[in-house]
């Protein structure tokens, strides 16, 4: 093969190449709960007691500088479907006031899953508002 | 005897148990922000906002979590973050004002009432006054149900955004607040 012949196939694989993990990457998706590492794992009453006691602390370890997973284990305390295709499952914290909030999507929400059952959460720890706040949480008891 | 000390006890605790009727909250409020250029549109949604609505006052408050805003896109989300809302140094949004145009009293009658909002809202760090109309709707069973839209320019709350992605984000941002509050 010609030299320049060559320099254009490569060029354009290359082009071909760039473009294709250009446009997966622009269209990638939110990963999951279940496909990320769990960074800390934790009981809901001690995830709000840290957070309680040293907010900033808690963000620090718990939120962190990028998305982590945050597994958790408590008692349910209410089930709040909320009127799309989420849930909000409430965890026992130890604090009447004030809970750890794990959303679900339904689809990932066990069908036996009842207030007073222990489970245990993977979620992505967004931070402390009045409760503690997981999203894109999956079941793993 | 035993009598007037409980009339004293309830005479004192009865206004502030009255006005703790009137307190509403949700830790399910909803909001949605919208970016639209002829580049692309970006939107996020956040179902976990806290809020607290005092009817007697007027008083308001919200707060949401930066990370809760869920992008249909992962490298949307990584930019907001990252990038532009810098959430590991100013983790939340918040808001807190007054409501005109509704009163306790309105909460016995179910309906829609047109209110205006206003306040400071906090975001990235910076505050700045907003007012803005919506709408309360008082629902029989004694819920409330609470829109409001307004649009939000990211330069006012010291949000840079590069050059070469200005054409991609829009100047105004379009925020919708959903809120359903029950009683406390």
């Amino acid at each position: 093969m010609r030299p320049r012949v060559m320099i254009a196939v490569a060029a354009t694989i290359a082009l071909a190449g760039g473009g294709t993990y250009a446009y997966l990457e622009y269209n990638r998706g939110v990963a999951g709960a279940d496909s990320m590492p769990v960074k800390e794992t934790v009981t809901a009453h001690q995830l709000l007691a840290d957070f309680q006691a040293d907010e900033a602390a808690a963000t620090a370890r718990y939120v962190g500088a990028k998305e982590q997973v945050v597994q958790v284990s408590g008692t349910i305390r209410s089930m709040e479907p909320d009127g799309t295709d989420k849930t909000t499952v409430v965890l026992e914290a130890g604090d009447e006031l004030a809970g750890v909030v794990c959303e679900f999507a339904n689809k990932d929400l066990p069908a036996d899953l009842r207030s007073g059952a222990t489970i245990s959460v993977k979620g992505i720890c967004t931070g402390l508002l009045m409760d503690v706040v997981l999203v894109r949480c999956i079941a793993v008891r | 005897m035993k009598a007037l000390k409980q009339l004293a006890i309830g005479a004192v605790l009865l206004p502030s148990l009255l006005s703790a009727q009137e307190r509403f909250a949700t830790r399910n409020g909803h909001i949605h922000f919208f970016s639209s250029t002829p580049v692309e549109n970006i939107e996020a949604d956040n179902r976990k906002v806290t809020s607290v609505f005092d009817a007697t006052s007027g008083a308001i408050e919200f707060s949401a979590l930066i990370r809760a805003f869920e992008f249909e896109k992962a490298l949307m989300q990584e930019h907001f973050n990252e990038n532009y809302m810098e959430s590991s140094t100013h983790p939340k949004a918040g808001f807190k004002g007054k409501v005109e145009g509704i009163t306790a009293d309105d909460l016995k009658k179910p309906g829609t009432y047109p209110v205006e909002v206003s306040g400071d809202l906090t975001i990235h760090g910076v505050t700045k006054p907003v007012t803005t109309k919506g709408t309360m709707t008082v629902e029989a069973g004694g819920t409330i149900k609470a829109k409001s839209e307004f649009n939000v320019k990211p330069e006012d709350h010291g949000i840079a955004i590069p050059g070469v992605v200005r054409k991609n984000i829009a100047e105004q941002i379009k925020v919708t607040v959903d809120l359903s509050y029950t009683k406390m």
